[in-house]
């Protein structure tokens, strides 16, 4: 329709970036004020401390008392297993709470004009956001996790590094999953009300609902409703073969679908704890020999990167198409 | 090529209908006022320029650009000021100056834009304990970082005392002579008065009149209105001087000294030239422009107006 125009204008300018491109450059430069104004935002400081006590506290009392654990050389489990727990249900809510005004906070203050004014894509944007507050969470994870080391470092002598970094790593992956949830959330609206009842139905989601759902379906396929049902495997118990009932497949998968169970599969990967506490046991015996691919462990790490790269990318696409 | 023509723009929220067929432009190296009371559609044809908001029918272009497809190119070589935003309370006014400059790619220096608007004693206060009138100086640095070629400012007076305003139009005035085209929205009339060379009048969504200052001046009935003194006055002079075709109305204002008030349109000279081949002499003529608070009043209101 206006295409004679457009190529035009194109020809005038130097270089042809369309409005919805990224922009690097863009991007660490709204990541960096983002990262600055987080820094400075005291109901973030104030649930990193709380954060931080709980796990210095938790991790001191379990080092105290635990010496007979110590002297077995079970320590870095009983740290990990530990401090993966509360991590699994802090983060979301540190990471929910930093990143529901987001993007409604701007656009209800106005302030989103200000980036906007700038030659900024409205995904730079987005990403920028996504980077900035995800490194705060970072910083955040790392100072609580360092406090808590210390002081089972001073209590017990030592205990397994690397096992500790890598719990660290997964829970600023997890920790970035739920960011990438809370700023897409925060971007289909322009109301901090509704923004924050979507963080609390997130919470809800997947604190009650998810954590319900095994026995939810268990439920529904005993009483034969609709499409559930069980599938019956025989295992041997004792010597004797018994014939037991199991989920079917997508069950399993939903259930793991949730980031915190995604989060504690992806643990028993790179940590050797065997004290987390999984939602639902996962056997090869109960799949005829191997589990599927979509229930072993390593696929619980690419869900937690579906939990990164699609909130945020539904948020790119919708947000280039909106009114502010 | 003008700096900003927006053609057919109209833009609808359901079922209101925020702008309706919205066309003009604005010319390169001109300032250009964009009034018309609140509600009437100035932040929404700024928003569709800016792309933060999508046109219902219509385009825009920017600098020769599409400000859809274009909008990141366009908002490199412009500086906006926009309306009712608030600004960062956690940043520093020095950081958001930095921020702009960053975003712009520019080396400017955050002082000497501070200073320019008068906020460098604030440079490292955080901006949420800022005033109204201090927040909208430091937007207004932010938009003159980069040296743009053309400046959008929307309601750049909100919030700023008479001295406030003042300087702001002096920095306007500065930025046009530097060869920055400037966009600038407003309600009230005689801040656009004093610095712009075109205006046009927005009223529901629609332009009733784009033009000088002089010219809307002229445009409205009474642009101009003549006080003339004289020795005697007599009904047959005055029905003749309201006979004048360039003469809207003509009355009486007082015997002491006789004094006749007269809406004029064109020639000043007309009037007189009658009154004395009357035979009446003129002791004293004065003129006073309509003032252009009257002239914009005359187009928002609903008072009869002769458009254009």
């Amino acid at each position: 329709m206006s295409s004679e125009t457009e190529t035009g204008a194109a020809a005038g300018s130097t270089a042809d970036s369309p409005s919805s491109s990224i922009n690097l450059e863009s991007v660490r430069t709204v990541a960096k004020k983002d990262f600055q104004d987080s820094m400075r935002s005291w109901v973030f400081w104030g649930l990193s401390v709380f954060f931080f006590t709980l796990l210095v506290t938790i991790t001191g009392v379990i080092a105290y008392f635990g010496e007979d654990i110590a002297a077995q050389g079970a320590t870095t489990d009983v740290l990990v297993g530990l401090v993966s727990e509360i991590t699994r249900l802090i983060i979301p809510l540190i990471a929910l709470v930093l990143g529901w005004k987001a993007i409604a906070g701007e656009r209800e203050t106005g302030s989103i004009k200000i980036l906007l004014s700038l030659p900024h894509s409205r995904k730079d944007v987005l990403l920028g956001k996504l980077i900035g507050r995800s490194a705060v969470l970072a910083i955040s994870l790392t100072v609580g996790f360092v406090l808590a080391a210390v002081v089972v470092a001073a209590l017990l002598g030592q205990f397994d590094v690397a096992d500790y970094a890598g719990l660290l790593a997964m829970s600023i992956l997890y920790g970035i999953a739920y960011t990438s949830i809370a700023v897409a959330l925060s971007s289909l609206t322009r109301s901090t009300t509704i923004a924050g009842a979507a963080m609390f139905g997130v919470f809800v989601l997947f604190y009650v609902v998810w954590n319900t759902l095994s026995n939810v379906v268990w439920l529904l396929a005993s009483r034969e409703i609709l499409f559930f049902d069980t599938v019956t495997y025989t295992t041997e118990i004792q010597g004797q073969s018994v014939e037991v009932e199991r989920h079917q497949d997508w069950v399993y998968f939903l259930v793991n679908m949730d980031p915190g169970e995604a989060f504690r599969r992806t643990l028993t990967l790179i940590t050797d704890a065997d004290l987390i506490e999984l939602q639902v046991e996962l056997n090869a015996e109960m799949f005829g020999g191997e589990l599927p691919f979509f229930l072993q462990d390593w696929f619980s790490f690419l869900i937690l990167l579906f939990w990164i790269v699609v909130p945020i990318a539904i948020a790119l696409y919708r947000f280039d198409r909106v009114d502010l | 090529m003008p700096a900003i023509r927006v053609d057919g723009l109209t833009k609808s929220y359901g079922q209101t209908l925020a702008l309706s067929d919205l066309s003009f432009e604005v010319h390169e190296g001109e300032v250009f006022g964009f009034l018309g009371p609140n509600g009437a559609g100035k932040s929404t044809t700024i928003n569709a320029i800016l792309d933060f908001i999508r046109p219902t029918a219509g385009r825009v272009e920017v600098l020769g650009m599409d400000a859809q497809s274009h909008s990141r190119d366009i908002r490199a070589r412009t500086g906006v000021l926009p309306e009712g935003v608030e600004t960062y309370d956690r940043l520093t006014g020095r950081e958001h100056l930095q921020f702009a400059i960053d975003s712009k790619g520019v080396g400017d220096d955050p002082e000497a834009l501070l200073e320019r608007v008068g906020l460098l004693d604030a440079a490292d206060k955080k901006a949420g304990g800022y005033s109204k009138g201090m927040s909208q100086r430091l937007m207004l640095a932010m938009a003159l970082v980069g040296q743009p070629e053309l400046l959008i400012l929307d309601e750049p007076s909100t919030g700023l005392d008479p001295n406030g305003a003042r300087e702001m139009r002096r920095i306007v005035s500065q930025e046009n002579e530097r060869g920055a085209t400037v966009f600038f929205s407003s309600h009230i009339m005689e801040q656009v008065e004093a610095v712009c060379d075109r205006v046009g009048i927005l009223r529901d969504g629609e332009m009733v009149a784009v033009d000088s200052v002089e010219g809307l001046r002229d445009s409205v009935g009474g642009g101009e209105s003549l006080r003339v003194t004289v020795d005697r006055i007599d009904d047959d002079a005055v029905q003749a001087v309201r006979s004048l075709s360039d003469v809207s109305s003509a009355a009486v204002d007082g015997k002491e000294p006789p004094t006749l008030v007269v809406q004029v349109d064109g020639s000043k000279t007309a009037v007189l030239s009658e009154l004395e081949e009357r035979g009446l002499e003129v002791r004293d003529f004065s003129t006073t422009e309509a003032s252009l608070d009257d002239v914009f009043q005359s187009y928002t209101t609903d008072r009869e107006v002769k458009a254009r």
